[in-house]
C-alpha cells in the first residue's frame, strides 16, 4: 500500500495532494439506475471540504471546479480570461472594478449578482467560520477586522470576537457591479481570481454555511445530485441545464469516486472500472504507458519540488556548502530511477508552464557535477556531525528520492552520517513554519496561479520557512506587484529570482509532470496544465 | 472471565498489524505441563523425539544461515550497506535467474542502483535481531507477570489480568506508533522497544494458565506443606513445569515478530534508512514488482524462509513435547 | 468489562494525544494559516483544553448523546463507524466462511490421513501461508486473479457482496488457514484414539461412520470456540487487506486517521473493536459452557 494507501480527510500540504491521483469509475449508469444517463466517473480522494472557500485539497478543488464558475478562467496558454466577469478595470492596481455578467444562475435558480461574490469572499475571509482559503482574502482591504489578534497568543484570555464580518474593501455599486480595494496594488490580482477559493455563493447557503459547505449550490457545468456526497464512496453531479458559461457538459453526469489511494484507483483504472485518473503514480509511469497506449496522457504541471534550508541552523549558513549539495545531485539520474523520467529536472523556482520562465535560471550551481561540488564542500570547510533530511510521510516516493540523495551527498562530499528525519505529515509542516528543522528539507509548492509571484513570495517573502533574509528580492517582487502590465512585472519578478538563485536558501530539483490516463469508455478527455484542480476540462468529456 | 489452560487462547490483538501471536497458540495446541512429572526427563525425551524429525533439521539449517548472515554479512558479499550505489544502475534486472551464474549483481540492482544481493544480505540483521529481542523481553514480562498473577491470584491476579486485557484490545499499530515517534531515527532498538512493549499479552496469559494448572499439583501442594517457601516453590516447582509450552509459544512468536517487523516496515512506520531491512526492501518494491518482480521476489522468499524456519521449529517443539502426538 | 473499557479508552486517549503534530497545522497545507482560523478550529475540536478534560467531554458525549465526535472533514465518527463497520463485517464474514469451509475440509483430510502425504502437503503447504507476509500475498494475487486473469474485481465494493471481497477475503484467511486446519487435524487425531471410537471400531462400525458420527462431532470442540475467537479478529479489519484491494473498513479507517491524527475517529474505532474483543471473548466462555459441560465456572 503504498503506504497503506492514504485518503486525506484534508490537506496535509497541498503538496501531498497533488501527487494523489483522481480517478475515474467505470460505468456511470449503474450509479444513477438510469439506463440512458451518459455518466462517467473521476477517480478522487475523500475532500476536506467543498465549499469554494474551504476546499484547499485537490481533491475538493477538482469537484468544486466542475460545480462553480469564477470571474476568471484560465485559456489553453495560461492568460487570464473573463468567465463570469464582463470586465475587470484597475487604474492604480490597487481599487478593482469587477462587472458580473447579467443572466447567469445558480443551480438552484438564484441569480449570480457582484453580491454573491461579495457574500463568498466575506464568509471566506471571517476567522471564526475557519474556512482554510482564509488566508488568500488577506490582501483585501479590512481583513484585518474579520481576523482579529489574539491578545496573549496562547494564553488564557480568548481573541475578540470580529465586531464586522464584512470587509470594508468590498463594495456593491450596483446589482452587477462591485469594487474591491486591496492593502498593496497587485497585478496579479484577475489571475488569482480563477482560483476556486473565489468563486460565488447564493443567498441560500448563507444561512446555513455547514450545509453549503456538505452540498454546495454551485454555478458551474455540473450540480449535485442524488445523494450527493457520501463520504469515502462518492460524489453524483449532474448536468446543469440552465448553465449559460462557456464551458457547458457534453456528458450527463459525472461522479467522482473516492479511492483510498490513487494506487488503488490506478489498478481500477487499468480493469477499465474508472474513466478518469488524473494523476498516475509515478512509480507506475513505465506499465501504464505500456498498458495504455495513447489512453496514457503527459502534461506539463506547475508543482515544483525543491530542497530548502534551515538558515537558521548556523552549519547551514555558508553558501558554498549549499552550492556543494546543489551540484552534487544528480537530478536526472533521480527523476529516471524514481519517477521513470517523467519528472522534469529544473533549475528554476518558477515552473516551465508560468509566464516568465528561464530555462535553467540557476545556471551551473543547479548542474550536477561532483568535482566541483567537491571543491565548494571544501571551500566550506566541510561538514561535521549528522546530516538529517527532513521530509514527511505523506508519499512513500519522498523517501525514495531521498535515499537517492543520502546516497549521492556520501559518495560526491564523503559526508558519512546521514539520517532521515521522516516527520509525520501532521507534524511536518509545523515543523518547518516553526523553524524547527534540523537539515535540508523536502519543499514543494503546487501553484495557486500562474505568475512568478506566486512562487517567489513564499520563499523570499518576510515570513518564509528558511530564516532567509529576502528584502532584495522582495523589494524587487513588490515593484512587480505594482507594473502596470503584467509583461512589466514578469521582468520584475525574474530580477527577484535571480536574486534568490544566487543566495541559494532553496534548491530546485525537477518539475512535476501530470500523468493521467482514462478508460476506453470515454472521448474528448482534453488535459490542460492551467484547469483547476486536476487537468482534465471535465465539460468536453463525452462517453460513448 | 475464566482462563482455560490448553484451549486456545484469545483471538489475536484487534488490527495488530501481521499474524498475531495469539493464533500461535493455537498451534500449541494440547496441555503439555500441566500435572507432568519430572521435567528433566521431559526435556531429554523431546530432544530425542526431535533429532528424528527432518523438518527440525530443515529449519535449524535455514536458521543457521540466516543468522551467520546476520551475524557475519561480509562473509557473503564484499559491500557494505547502501555501499557504492549508483542511482543512474538503478533496477538493473539479475543477468540470470541462477544466482551463482556470475556477474557483478546475481541478483540485479535496487531502485536506487545499488547490489540487491548486497542490500538483501545486510537486510537479515535487523528482522533476527528485532525478532529475538521481542520475544525476549515478551518472555520476561510474560513469565514474570504471569507467575505473579497465577500463583498468588486474588487482587493481585485481576488487576495484572486487567491490564493485560487493556493492552491486548490495543491495536499493535497505535502503540507501537506513539512509542515510534519518541524516536526520530527509527532504528532497531526503537522498533525492539516499540514491539516489545506491547506483545507481551499473549504470552502473559499463557503463562498464567499454565502456573494456575501446576499451581495446585500434588507435588507442589506436597512442597508446600513441607514448608517451601513462595520462591522456592516458584522457581524449583511451577516454572519448570510450566514453562514448556509458553518456551513453544515463544519460538514461534520469533518468526511472528518478523512478519510484524516487515508489515511495520511496509506500512512506513519502522526502520528507516540507513537501516537495512527485508521489510524496508519489499517496500520500495511494490511499486514497481510489475516491471521488475525480482524486486520482490527476494527479500519476500528470505523473509517466507526465515520466518517458516521458526513456526516448523515450534512446530517441531510441540510434537516433541507432546506425549499424546507420538 | 466496564472498567477495562474505561482503561482502554482512557488509555487510548492519552496515547492519541502523545502522537506528535498539530493536526490542525497539517489543515493548511503549504499554504499559510492565519492565526484566527487556527484559533476557531481549535477551539471547534476542543483541542484547546486538557487533556482529561477532552476526555471527559468526549465520555460524556458518548455516553449520553451518542455522540462519537466529528471528523475533520464535518462527518459524524459515528456514521463513519457504522459505515466502514459494514464493509469490515462482508470481508470477515467471507474471510470467515472461508476459513471455516477449507481450513476444517483441510484439516479433516490431513487427519484422516495422518502421516501420509496429504497430510505433509496440508501442513507444509498452510504453514507457508502463514509464513509469507499477507501484503506479498495481497499483491500478488490482485496482480494475477484481478488483472491478469480478471476473475475477480482488482479493488473497490462496487460489486457488493460477495464478488468485491471474494479476493481480499482469501488473502485474509489464507494466513489463519494453517490453524484451523491444525487445530482440525490435532483434534481429529486425538479423538480417533479415544476409547469410544475404540469401542466402536470394535463393535465392528464401519470406519465412516465412526469418524461421521463420533469422531467428527467431538473433534470439532475446540475448533468450533477457536473460529468463534477468530470472527473477533477478522471484525477488526486489516489495515494491510483493506488498503490494497481498496475496502473502506475499519481497519483502513483507523490507518488514515492515526496519519492525520484525527482523534475522535481513532478513539472511537479503537473502543469499538475493544467491545467487540471483549464480547466475543464473552461468546466463546459460554461456547465452552455450551459444548463441554464438563468445563465449570467459578
Amino acid at each position: 500500500m503504498t503506504e497503506l494507501a492514504r485518503r486525506t480527510r484534508w490537506a496535509a500540504g497541498l503538496a501531498a495532494l497533488a501527487l494523489t491521483a483522481a480517478a475515474c469509475s467505470g460505468d456511470g449508469d449503474k450509479d444513477d439506475g438510469d439506463a440512458k444517463a451518459k455518466t462517467f466517473t473521476v477517480a478522487n480522494q475523500e475532500p476536506g471540504h467543498l465549499a469554494p472557500g474551504a476546499a484547499n485539497d485537490s481533491y475538493g478543488i477538482r469537484v468544486v471546479n466542475a460545480l462553480f464558475d469564477r470571474l476568471t478562467r484560465l485559456d489553453k496558454s495560461g492568460m487570464v480570461v473573463n468567465e463570469d466577469a464582463e470586465s475587470i478595470t484597475s487604474t492604480d492596481q490597487k481599487t478593482w472594478t469587477i462587472k458580473v455578467k447579467p443572466g447567469r444562475t445558480f443551480h438552484n435558480g438564484e441569480p449570480v449578482t457582484a453580491q454573491s461574490y461579495v457574500d463568498a469572499w466575506n464568509a471566506a475571509a471571517y476567522g471564526p467560520n475557519a474556512w482554510d482559503n482564509n488566508y488568500y482574502f488577506g490582501n483585501i482591504a479590512g481583513y484585518d477586522a474579520l481576523n482579529p489578534e489574539d491578545p496573549d497568543g496562547d494564553g488564557p484570555q480568548d481573541a475578540p470576537k470580529p465586531k464586522t464580518d464584512k470587509m470594508s474593501g468590498l463594495k456593491v455599486l450596483d446589482r452587477q457591479t462591485f469594487t474591491v480595494k486591496l492593502t498593496d496594488p497587485f497585478s496579479q490580482f484577475p489571475l488569482t481570481l480563477a482560483f476556486t477559493g473565489f468563486a460565488p455563493m447564493p443567498k441560500a447557503a448563507t444561512k446555513d454555511l455547514k450545509a453549503f459547505d456538505q452540498r454546495p449550490i454551485g454555478n458551474g457545468p455540473f450540480m449535485i445530485s442524488g445523494s450527493g456526497w457520501q463520504h469515502n464512496k462518492q460524489i453524483t453531479t449532474q448536468k446543469f441545464a440552465g448553465y449559460r458559461g462557456s464551458r457547458p457538459a457534453h456528458a450527463d453526469g459525472l461522479v467522482f469516486k473516492t479511492y483510498a489511494s490513487r494506487d488503488a484507483a490506478y489498478t481500477d483504472l487499468l480493469a477499465n472500472r474508472v474513466d478518469i485518473l488524473e494523476t498516475i503514480p509515478p512509480a507506475k509511469v513505465r506499465e501504464a504507458r505500456r498498458l495504455l497506449g495513447n489512453r496514457f496522457v503527459t502534461t506539463p504541471g506547475g508543482t515544483m519540488d525543491y530542497l530548502e534550508f534551515p538558515l537558521y541552523d548556523k552549519r547551514f549558513q555558508n553558501r558554498d556548502l549549499r552550492y556543494a549539495i546543489s551540484r552534487s545531485i544528480n537530478r536526472q539520474a533521480i527523476v529516471d530511477a524514481v519517477f521513470n523520467g517523467a519528472f522534469r529536472p529544473t533549475g528554476t523556482i518558477v515552473a516551465p508552464i508560468v509566464p516568465g520562465y528561464r530555462p535553467n535560471a540557476c545556471g551551473l550551481i543547479c548542474m550536477y557535477d561532483s568535482r566541483p561540488a567537491k571543491k565548494f564542500f571544501e571551500k566550506a570547510g566541510g561538514f561535521s556531525g549528522t546530516l538529517e533530511l527532513w521530509f514527511s510521510n505523506a508519499d512513500p516516493s519522498y523517501e525514495q528520492w531521498m535515499t537517492d540523495v543520502a546516497n549521492q551527498l556520501k559518495q560526491n562530499l564523503g559526508i558519512k552520517n546521514i539520517r532521515f528525519r521522516k516527520v509525520p505529515q501532521a507534524d511536518y509542516l509545523s515543523n518547518l513554519t516553526d523553524h524547527k528543522a534540523t537539515g535540508p528539507y523536502r519543499a514543494n509548492w503546487v501553484m495557486d496561479y500562474p505568475s512568478a509571484e506566486n512562487y517567489l513570495t513564499p520563499r523570499c517573502g518576510p515570513s518564509n520557512r528558511q530564516g532567509y533574509d529576502g528584502k532584495e528580492c522582495m523589494a524587487l517582487i513588490r515593484k512587480g506587484n505594482r507594473a502596470k502590465s503584467i509583461a512589466e512585472s514578469v521582468r520584475y519578478y525574474q530580477r527577484a529570482e535571480t536574486v534568490l538563485l544566487k543566495d541559494l536558501p532553496v534548491i530546485p530539483l525537477w518539475n512535476w509532470q501530470e500523468q493521467g490516463g482514462y478508460s476506453k469508455n470515454i472521448g474528448n478527455v482534453n488535459f490542460d496544465s492551467y484547469e483547476a484542480g486536476g487537468g482534465v476540462h471535465y465539460d468536453q468529456v463525452t462517453v460513448k | 472471565m475464566t482462563e482455560q489452560p490448553g484451549t486456545p487462547a484469545a483471538p489475536p490483538p484487534p488490527t495488530a498489524a501481521a499474524p498475531t501471536t495469539a493464533a500461535a497458540t493455537a498451534v500449541v495446541g494440547g496441555d503439555i505441563g500441566g500435572g507432568a512429572g519430572a521435567a528433566a526427563s521431559l526435556w531429554r525425551d523431546a530432544w530425542g523425539e526431535l533429532r528424528r524429525r527432518p523438518t527440525f533439521w530443515i529449519s535449524m539449517t535455514i536458521m543457521l544461515v540466516m543468522s551467520a548472515m546476520a551475524a557475519f554479512p561480509g562473509l557473503f558479499t564484499g559491500r557494505g550497506a547502501n555501499d557504492r550505489c549508483d542511482v543512474r544502475e538503478a533496477k538493473r534486472a539479475p543477468a540470470s535467474w541462477n544466482p551463482f551464474a556470475g556477474g557483478d549483481h546475481p541478483f540485479g540492482t535496487d531502485a536506487h542502483g545499488c547490489d540487491y544481493w548486497a542490500q538483501v544480505v545486510h537486510g537479515t540483521r535487523a528482522p533476527i535481531v528485532i525478532g529475538f529481542s521481542v520475544t525476549a523481553i515478551s518472555l520476561l514480562i510474560a513469565v514474570t507477570l504471569g507467575s505473579l498473577a497465577g500463583h498468588y491470584g486474588g487482587r493481585l491476579d485481576a488487576l495484572i489480568s486487567r491490564i493485560t486485557d487493556v493492552f491486548f484490545g490495543l491495536p499493535l499499530l497505535l502503540g507501537a506508533l506513539v512509542v515510534l515517534t519518541a524516536f526520530p531515527a527509527h532504528g532497531v532498538g526503537a522498533v525492539v522497544l516499540a514491539l516489545g512493549l506491547f506483545w507481551w499479552t499473549s504470552m502473559t496469559r499463557l503463562m498464567r494458565g499454565q502456573v494456575i494448572a501446576v499451581r495446585d499439583a500434588d507435588y507442589v501442594q506436597a512442597a508446600r506443606m513441607l514448608g517451601a517457601g513462595d520462591v522456592r516453590i516458584m522457581v524449583r516447582h511451577i516454572l519448570p513445569n510450566a514453562i514448556a509450552p509458553v518456551f513453544v509459544f515463544a519460538t514461534l512468536n520469533v518468526g511472528v515478530v518478523i512478519g510484524s517487523e516487515a508489515t511495520l516496515d511496509f506500512l512506513g512506520v519502522g526502520l528507516q534508512y540507513p537501516s537495512v531491512s527485508w521489510g524496508l526492501q519489499l517496500r520500495e518494491a511494490q511499486d514497481i514488482f510489475v516491471d521488475q518482480p525480482y524486486l520482490l521476489a527476494y527479500p519476500a522468499i528470505f523473509l517466507t524462509a526465515t520466518v517458516l524456519s521458526f513456526l516448523l521449529l515450534g512446530d517441531a517443539v510441540r510434537d516433541a513435547l507432546d506425549p499424546r502426538l507420538r | 468489562m466496564v472498567p477495562v473499557l474505561l482503561g482502554t479508552t482512557l488509555f487510548i486517549y492519552v496515547l492519541v494525544f502523545a502522537l506528535p503534530g498539530d493536526p490542525i497545522r497539517a489543515l493548511a497545507g503549504e499554504k499559510p494559516l492565519p492565526d484566527s482560523v487556527y484559533r476557531a478550529l481549535r477551539e471547534h475540536y476542543h483541542l484547546d483544553d486538557p487533556l482529561l478534560v477532552q476526555y471527559g467531554r468526549y465520555l460524556f458525549g458518548v455516553l449520553f448523546r451518542g455522540d462519537f465526535g466529528e471528523t475533520f472533514n464535518g462527518q459524524s465518527v459515528g456514521q463513519l463507524i457504522a459505515d466502514s463497520w459494514t464493509v469490515t463485517a462482508q470481508l470477515a464474514a467471507t474471510a470467515w466462511i472461508f476459513e471455516l469451509v477449507v481450513g476444517m475440509s483441510l484439516g479433516v483430510w490431513a487427519g484422516l490421513r495422518r502421516g501420509g502425504f496429504a497430510d505433509a502437503a496440508v501442513l507444509g503447504g498452510t504453514t507457508v501461508a502463514i509464513a509469507i507476509p499477507s501484503f506479498v500475498l495481497a499483491y500478488s494475487a490482485q496482480l494475477v486473479f484481478g488483472l491478469k486473469l480478471g476473475w475477480f474485481p482488482t479493488a473497490g465494493t462496487d460489486d457488493g457482496w460477495p464478488m468485491s471481497y471474494l479476493l481480499p477475503g482469501m488473502v485474509v484467511a489464507a494466513a489463519e488457514l494453517g490453524y484451523v486446519a491444525r487445530l482440525t487435524r490435532t483434534s481429529l487425531v486425538e479423538n480417533m484414539r479415544a476409547d469410544y471410537v475404540r469401542t466402536a471400531v470394535a463393535k465392528g462400525l464401519p470406519r465412516r461412520r465412526v469418524v461421521v458420527r463420533h469422531t467428527l462431532r467431538n473433534s470439532l470442540i475446540p475448533v468450533v470456540t477457536y473460529l468463534g475467537t477468530q470472527i473477533g479478529y477478522f471484525m477488526a479489519g486489516s489495515i494491510i487487506v483493506e488498503g490494497i484491494f481498496n475496502l473502506p473498513g475499519v481497519g483502513h479507517e483507523l490507518w488514515l486517521a492515526l496519519q492525520i491524527k484525527e482523534g475522535p475517529t481513532i478513539v472511537g474505532i479503537v473502543t469499538f473493536l475493544v467491545l467487540i474483543y471483549l464480547f466475543a471473548n464473552l461468546v466463546v466462555d459460554l461456547l465452552y459452557g455450551v459444548l463441554d459441560p464438563r468445563i465449570r465456572y467459578d
